[in-house]
């Protein structure tokens, strides 16, 4: 039958061959397009996330540490610390050929994933300040004995780039070599419509957290949603139009899974994080203390790079690139590539333009 | 005799397209942009000139080169629609990023929350109520043992640290008499 339209098509006036084989490239992408959506709604295939091997190093309550390792032809060993709630951390272990972890343990480096995991109603007493002074202590040291080395570099993504700068400039005893934020927001006044959103007078935390108790993922979820209404839209038409391309298909199907789970924020952790980080912006006025330590983000004296992504809306590239005029050190470097908040951890962008430069510039320093 | 037809009727379309930009021009000029959106501030011409002249400047292209519908039109729609979705995307996150749409929607939420507080309360004591009846633990009770269990083990934990800073001296020599006692 599909010969007989092409034959069809063929015998129509005013066709030359290069407009016929585009439409028969067109009817043939129609053809895959209906098979896919076919297969996608009647036989939905759970996308295999987290394919890169890794090991449980340790676990205290939710949270977890794992080991990624690698041919280890870098020395000093990375610890990668990404956002508490929000989303899952198999975002960095996606799928194979489009993982941060796999690129990186190729490129030798033994990778380390903070798991902060999935907290319940039992921890809504959990504060930033816990996370900072209690658990991500605990986790990088124990990262440190299991890779036997003397250094390690750390790495912040999203939230846990303000999380884990807090953590290395009150721990001077962490033997720190290299730390990295890649779209973490440092200087909260900058930080677009999530900082007019959350502002003092128009967002009442203590309301919020008193009432909720913690912060839903539903909750979660609208939030993010809002901050790109047009997005599902897009993504659709996106879909629809490479619809023919299986590799597309997979990699929508991993990406979309982890798009569409969300998870809770502990309550105190939530109020913490409005009240001191986005309300009051106390992290780069080096206001915030911790544990009767003072964050003083000076106090980071080893290389940094910082990486803003053009078309964050999370974490725009006015509130990541404050970090570099706060740090001691002569070796600081900020960097913007172009793509938005995700971009720059999933996705082929990312393989191309973020991933290589990373590894890179930590290889040239561990 | 196809090719007429369809040449007509991009031809058609083509003229309703143009009429409609130059409609929607006109109302703009006239239209008194700062007192009809004060807090907004978005310029509509802005947005929507350089879209949709990309969308005429592909159709002209199509209708001077007097081609039939082509898969490339395809292409051209999909440009048309991803330039209206960024337009909209643009419009939008003007519109949200104004204070007006912040304490609209802080309003909302506590709201809400006004609303939803006293069931949320009033529904948990009606629970409590009837699993205390059946000799059932509540959610709180449940929630409360798995606090103190996640207590415990970070107490666990804190114990663990204070042994191994200790051993840690004690491999270097350095550790004073009392915390050996």
């Amino acid at each position: 039958m599909k010969d007989e339209l092409f034959t069809m098509m063929g015998d129509m006036p005013a066709m030359s061959p290069e407009l016929l084989a585009r439409m028969r490239e067109e009817a043939t992408r129609n053809l895959l397009r209906m098979k896919h959506f076919g297969e996608m709604v009647m036989n939905p295939k759970e996308p295999k996330v987290g394919p890169t091997p890794r090991q449980e190093i340790f676990r205290t309550n939710k949270s977890r540490l794992w080991r990624y390792e690698s041919r280890r032809t870098v020395r000093t060993p990375l610890l990668f610390v990404p956002n508490l709630g929000i989303s899952r951390p198999y975002i960095f272990d996606l799928m194979p050929k489009g993982s941060f972890v796999e690129h990186m343990t190729q490129q030798g480096f033994d990778f380390y994933l903070v798991d902060w995991g999935v907290f319940g109603e039992e921890d809504n007493g959990l504060t930033v300040e816990d996370a900072v002074t209690k658990i991500l202590p605990r986790l990088a040291r124990k990262a440190l004995e299991s890779s036997g080395a003397s250094e390690m570099s750390v790495l912040g993504y999203c939230m846990g780039a303000p999380l884990s700068a807090s953590f290395v400039a009150t721990h001077p005893e962490f033997p720190l070599k290299n730390y990295i934020d890649m779209a973490g927001p440092i200087d909260f006044a900058h930080v677009g419509l999530f900082g007019k959103w959350l502002a003092p007078g128009v967002f009442d935390v203590d309301k919020y957290v008193d009432t909720l108790g913690s912060i839903p993922a539903e909750m979660v979820k609208m939030g993010f949603k809002l901050l790109k209404p047009t997005m599902d839209v897009s993504t659709n038409l996106n879909l629809w139009w490479n619809l023919w391309n299986p590799d597309y298909v997979s990699g929508f199907n991993a990406l979309n899974k982890w798009a569409n789970e969300y998870l809770p924020f502990p309550g105190e952790f939530f109020r913490q994080w409005v009240r001191d980080f986005y309300q009051q912006n106390k992290l780069i006025k080096g206001e915030l203390v911790m544990a009767g330590r003072r964050v003083d983000l000076r106090e980071i004296r080893c290389p940094v790079l910082a990486v803003g992504a053009k078309e964050d809306n999370i974490a725009p590239p006015a509130c990541v690139k404050p970090l570099i005029d706060v740090v001691s050190t002569r070796d600081k470097e900020y960097i913007e590539l172009p793509g938005g908040h995700i971009s720059l951890i999933a996705g082929r962008g990312a393989s191309v333009h973020c991933w290589p430069k990373v590894a890179s510039w930590l290889a040239a320093r561990s | 005799m196809a090719d007429n037809t369809s040449q007509e009727l991009l031809d058609m379309w083509k003229r309703q397209v143009e009429e409609g930009t130059q409609a929607w021009l006109r109302m703009m000029k006239q239209a008194p942009a700062p007192t009809a959106a004060p807090n907004i501030g978005m310029d509509p011409q802005a947005f929507w000139r350089p879209f949709m002249d990309q969308g005429m400047a592909a159709w002209s292209k199509v209708m001077t080169q007097g081609t039939a519908p082509s898969p490339d039109l395809m292409a051209q729609w999909k440009q048309f629609l991803d330039q209206w979705i960024a337009a909209w995307s643009r419009v939008l996150e003007q519109a949200m990023g104004t204070d007006t749409f912040a304490q609209l929607m802080g309003k909302q939420l506590e709201g809400f929350l006004n609303v939803s507080a006293p069931i949320k309360k009033a529904a948990e004591q009606q629970i409590d109520a009837s699993l205390a009846g059946l000799g059932i633990p509540s959610r709180g009770q449940v929630t409360a043992l798995a606090r103190h269990v996640a207590q415990v083990e970070e107490k666990i934990d804190a114990l663990e640290d204070k042994v191994d800073r200790v051993l840690r001296r004690l491999d270097a020599g350095a550790v004073p008499r009392t915390e050996r006692a």
